[in-house]
């Protein structure tokens, strides 16, 4: 098929009001080259004629499109122990202020979102595994979400290359994972199981509460992708998915200070995270 | 040494914990999600010690243990030790009248588990 023609810039507008009204996440003029390889992308895929009739395909979200597109926006690159400084925050500061208020056999609710392939998550499960002693004496729940149904297949099924895994030791590779081939990894069955995966719009507010609170929530790098505004309805949304006195890892380029001021800004040696005031609005 | 032991807990990463304890220290290991998956897999291969959380969905570890005690020999004088969050006297209690070995508290490191676990095993034989 030939290839589609060049998108305009008001299509390029178009399509960019649609993926932040649908998602929050903005992309001006100087990702126009990023947008447009996408949607071309999608145009041949759907093998749509025109960005016109593709768009209408789109906004009449045919087939799912509206989603596929969503796919195809959301940067997924990460890997195993990534800003490592924030699960040792994790393990020796956040844990042990939230269980100084809970029983042992409790349950402890940790959240990546959004988790992309699952590295984070299953980062988690081994940090915690690794390092934190009381891992046995409390019911610990990790789920990991993402906006991105796809990857969200690809974390459950655990499988992973060499690049994602290139911070992890060769003794935790051995210990955690079942070499496929050569270029390729399985994640163990436990830690498959120990993590649970679902989708999340930080965006919708409603799916958000739906969710229900966390002691602990890791949201990296996603915020930077917003403009002001859907940060500050994604940080209010996060709010309300933390158990008073429970705590959010941002990337550690981005603040929250600057994004909404519900909440309280935490020093640890090993990172800087916010808390969800004990008493609070 | 080939002792076997089977972990009931309904946490993967506590079974994950201990398995990797126990497993270093030589001993082959099984796991069960709950007391009800413990009977099924005993009634099929014999274990030589168990190690049992409380509180699992399905069947909680003493209504386990009251069932295991009730099985035919060999199978019902299975040693069992009792890993629990709970750590109170009437906690231990209700375990030992269940058909409880030994008790343990959560959180347990890997050094103590693999030592009881070679108590236990030493004791039976």
């Amino acid at each position: 098929m030939d290839d589609p023609p060049p998108v305009t810039t008001d299509e390029f507008r178009r399509l960019c009001e649609f993926l932040y009204r649908r998602t929050g996440m903005v992309f001006k003029e100087d990702k126009r080259y990023y947008v447009e390889r996408r949607i071309r992308e999608r145009i041949r895929a759907t093998g749509s004629t025109s960005f016109t009739s593709y768009f209408a395909r789109l906004r009449s979200d045919f087939r799912g499109e509206a989603e596929k597109l969503v796919n195809a926006f959301t940067v997924n690159e990460t890997f195993f122990y990534r800003e490592d400084h924030q699960l040792r925050c994790l393990t020796t500061d956040l844990l042990a202020k939230r269980i100084a208020a809970k029983p042992r056999g409790d349950p402890l609710l940790i959240w990546s979102v959004p988790c992309a392939t699952g590295e984070e998550p299953y980062s988690i499960a081994i940090w915690l595994l690794e390092h934190w002693p009381e891992v046995d004496a409390y019911d610990v729940e990790i789920v990991g979400s993402d906006i991105d149904t796809q990857v969200l297949e690809v974390a459950r099924e655990g499988i992973f290359g060499k690049r994602a895994l290139i911070r992890l030791s060769p003794e935790l590779i051995a210990k955690y994972f079942v070499p496929i081939d050569e270029n390729s990894w399985r994640i163990i069955p436990e830690l498959r199981q120990s993590v649970r995966f679902s989708s999340a719009n930080l965006m919708d507010t409603a799916e958000m509460r739906a969710h229900g609170r966390f002691d602990v929530i890791f949201c990296r790098n996603v915020l930077i992708y917003f403009d002001e505004s859907s940060r500050r309805i994604a940080a209010e949304n996060l709010y309300e998915n933390l158990v008073p006195g429970g705590y959010i890892c941002l990337g550690h380029t981005e603040s929250m200070s600057r994004i909404s001021p519900l909440f309280e800004v935490c020093r640890f040696s090993d990172a800087i995270v916010y808390q969800r005031p004990l008493e609070g609005p | 040494m080939d002792k076997r032991i089977l972990i009931i807990d309904d946490a993967s990463l506590v079974r994950l914990y201990y398995r990797d304890a126990l497993q270093r220290a030589g001993y082959s290991v099984d796991e069960a999600m709950n007391g009800l998956e413990a009977l099924e897999k005993l009634l099929v291969t014999p274990a030589d010690l168990l190690l049992v959380d409380i509180n699992m969905p399905k069947m909680d570890g003493l209504t386990f243990l009251k069932s295991l005690r009730r099985q035919p020999m060999p199978l019902a004088a299975t040693p069992a030790i009792v890993v629990s969050t709970e750590a109170a006297p009437q906690d231990v209690e209700a375990a030992r009248r269940a058909g409880g070995n030994f008790y343990l508290v959560k959180p347990l490191t890997q050094d103590t588990l693999t030592r009881y676990v070679g108590l236990c095993c030493g004791i039976k034989s």
